[in-house]
């Protein structure tokens, strides 16, 4: 071992270890990686020669070599076909609101959180706030359908305020269900979206917020005027990072809350690709060239959001 | 988190004036909303698994108390339901197969990325194009498929136990170990194994324990996969694929000549059982999830 290091520090570039060596120094270390490299090498890189499927009149019976190959067909036939260019519609409505609300909503919590005095209560709220972050998708559904049902509480709160009682997931006016995925989402992420702002307010000196307040300064214009600047950087990190994720996160949850009526105003690229091969449907071709086109717009955002970071903040994830 | 909050801006001076107070009542009202609105749902939930089932049928609206008096049918029904006893082994099975056999993938592979060999570029490539890009789900469902693990347990387990994003994160780890402590017990003779397990993992425990509770959550908390691997083998279904289905069906009974209003409570009851572990255990490991939020966050 001692010699083999005593030689690395001879070669400076350490490129003129030869193989056999390397393998001699490092065998045990491939050996060891090799359930992991198995692990990556089955799920993630042999299911990628079946996107070639998105290029087929794929059949299960005649398999990837058999199949009919048909070009660009089924890409023609999604964008000219009414449930993709509906699906890719409300991804992107729900994105945006993700964007703008669902992110959001945290920071404001935060910002509320940390200029609450109180500091045992002040825990008390947040620690509240992680609940729902640790319910399932099952069963936060499971909620979502109880309170928005036709006796539900939500649907008795709204129909205080004049709206007409109603089972308000089955709505299949357009921004209902957008609105209601929005606020699901915020429900869940709040809490726990707002850990990271909680610390990076704390971290701001105090002595900032003691001279301002020497000043004259209130605290919403401290808030203003120290709190928000101090965390703007974090800020922007954290959005340019939400957009590349968002096309991911979309949809994880409308696959347990749609229903036929909603379909149109409901329906993301995942669940239209689900919905395509185990639907009843089985169009393989078809579903998987929607899930490479999702595949595909999702590399793009992250590229273009860790792009976007690099100028932003001088950090980058690649 | 507790020690950083201190150095904020607390006890400052206006508090005491009437203005501060106002404020402070404002700000004060906001956040009990918030965990008013976080907490009640779930209330909600457990005081109508307490209810009477034909009292709450009828009723509308929140239930802040159990309805038509304290009543623990729902709880009987489930402990007698074999179906949902066996899906909750099954769940604790697919968690702890999950995590364990990804706390195995997640150390070894962390362990040989933070070592330096000529492969390690590669295998760290490998890795990073995995976080990028996919086949989608067709295509993995074709290879699981022709590995023979549909309808199987190992389609829900052993695709699900890690992914790129933890193995790197516990290279990560690896790497912020004191490159001193390696160097001598290398010195004196330390391999491989051993150098892992008892030098570097006591060090990076803090890491590995966060991949591991989230891979346990997010087991817990899955169905999608045992919907699309598992969905005709229902002795392998997990107790959310189980309560997706109750949830779905809540008003079966009534198609019987006399119900029985006490199956209204059984997707209530089942809740409770499937979310009260989480709950319950939460004490324990919330400031290292806390932690690690605001760390993975700091360093991507």
């Amino acid at each position: 071992m001692a010699k083999s290091m005593k030689r690395k520090k001879n070669l400076p570039a350490g490129k003129k270890v030869t193989w056999k060596e390397d393998f001699r120094k490092n065998g045990v270390l491939y050996l060891l990686f090799l359930p992991v490299l198995l692990w990556e090498l089955l799920f993630h890189y042999l299911p990628l020669p079946g996107i070639l499927m998105a290029f087929q009149d794929y059949s299960v019976n005649k398999g990837l070599f058999g199949s009919k190959w048909v070009g660009l067909g089924n890409f023609v036939d999604l964008f000219t076909g009414t449930g993709f260019p509906l699906a890719f519609r409300n991804t992107l409505a729900m994105a945006l609101l993700s964007l703008t609300f669902g992110f959001f909503a945290p920071i404001l919590f935060a910002l509320v959180l940390t200029t609450y005095p109180h500091k045992k209560s002040r825990r008390g709220f947040q620690l509240a706030s992680y609940m729902p972050n640790f319910v399932s998708a099952v069963v936060m559904c499971a909620l979502a359908t109880e309170f928005l049902s036709e006796k539900g509480a939500v649907t008795q709160l709204l129909s205080l305020l004049g709206a007409e009682k109603q089972n308000w997931l089955a709505n299949p006016n357009i921004p209902v269900f957008w609105i209601i995925y929005t606020m699901i989402g915020i429900w869940q992420g709040i809490g726990w979206g707002s850990i990271i702002y909680v610390a990076s307010i704390s971290n701001i000196s105090g002595e900032l917020h003691e001279a301002a307040a020497i000043d004259g300064a209130n605290r919403f214009r401290r808030v203003w005027h120290i709190t928000i600047p101090g965390i703007l950087p974090l800020v922007i990190m954290m959005w340019t990072m939400h957009i590349g994720m968002v096309f991911k996160m979309v949809g994880t949850n409308v696959l347990l809350l749609y229903m036929p009526q909603t379909y149109d105003v409901a329906d993301v690229l995942s669940t239209y690709t689900y919905r395509m091969s185990f639907g009843g449907s089985n169009n393989y071709g078809l579903s998987t060239a929607s899930g490479l086109f999702q595949s595909v717009m999702g590399l793009i955002l992250l590229l273009t959001s860790n792009r976007l970071n690099k100028k932003a903040t001088n950090y980058s994830l690649f | 988190m507790a020690k950083v909050a201190k150095k904020g801006h607390e006890g400052m001076v206006e508090n005491g004036s009437i203005g501060g107070q106002t404020a402070n009542v404002v700000l004060g009202l906001l956040l009990a909303l918030v965990a008013f609105c976080s907490l009640v749902p779930m209330w909600h939930v457990l005081m109508s698994s307490l209810s009477n089932g034909r009292a709450l049928f009828a009723s509308e609206g929140l239930v802040l108390f159990p309805k038509g008096g304290f009543n623990l049918e729902g709880y009987k029904l489930v402990l007698k339901d074999a179906g949902i006893l066996l899906s909750y082994g099954v769940t604790v099975f697919y968690v702890a197969g999950t995590a364990g056999l990804g706390l195995v993938l997640n150390v070894t592979g962390g362990y040989v990325l933070s070592q330096s060999s000529k492969l390690k570029p590669l295998f760290l490539g490998i890795l990073i194009f995995a976080t990028m890009f996919n086949g989608g789900l067709i295509p993995t469902y074709m290879v699981i498929r022709s590995l023979g693990m549909v309808g199987t347990p190992w389609a829900v387990i052993i695709p699900g136990c890690t992914n790129a994003i933890y193995v790197i994160m516990m290279m990560n780890a690896f790497l912020q170990v004191p490159q001193a402590t390696v160097e001598a017990a290398r010195i004196d003779g330390a391999g491989h194994i051993s150098l892992m397990f008892r030098v570097m993992l006591p060090q990076a425990r803090g890491f590995a324990m966060v991949t591991m509770i989230n891979t346990a959550l997010a087991a817990w908390n899955a169905w999608f996969e045992a919907s699309i691997y598992v969905p005709r083998n229902k002795e392998w279904w997990p107790l959310q694929l189980y309560i997706r289905d109750l949830t779905s069906r809540n008003q079966d009974f009534l198609n019987y000549a006399n119900p029985d209003y006490n199956r209204y409570l059984i997707q209530f009851a089942v809740i409770v059982v499937a979310t009260l572990p989480v709950i319950v255990l939460l004490p324990f490991f919330i400031r290292k999830l806390e932690e690690n939020m605001v760390v993975g966050a700091v360093k991507g």
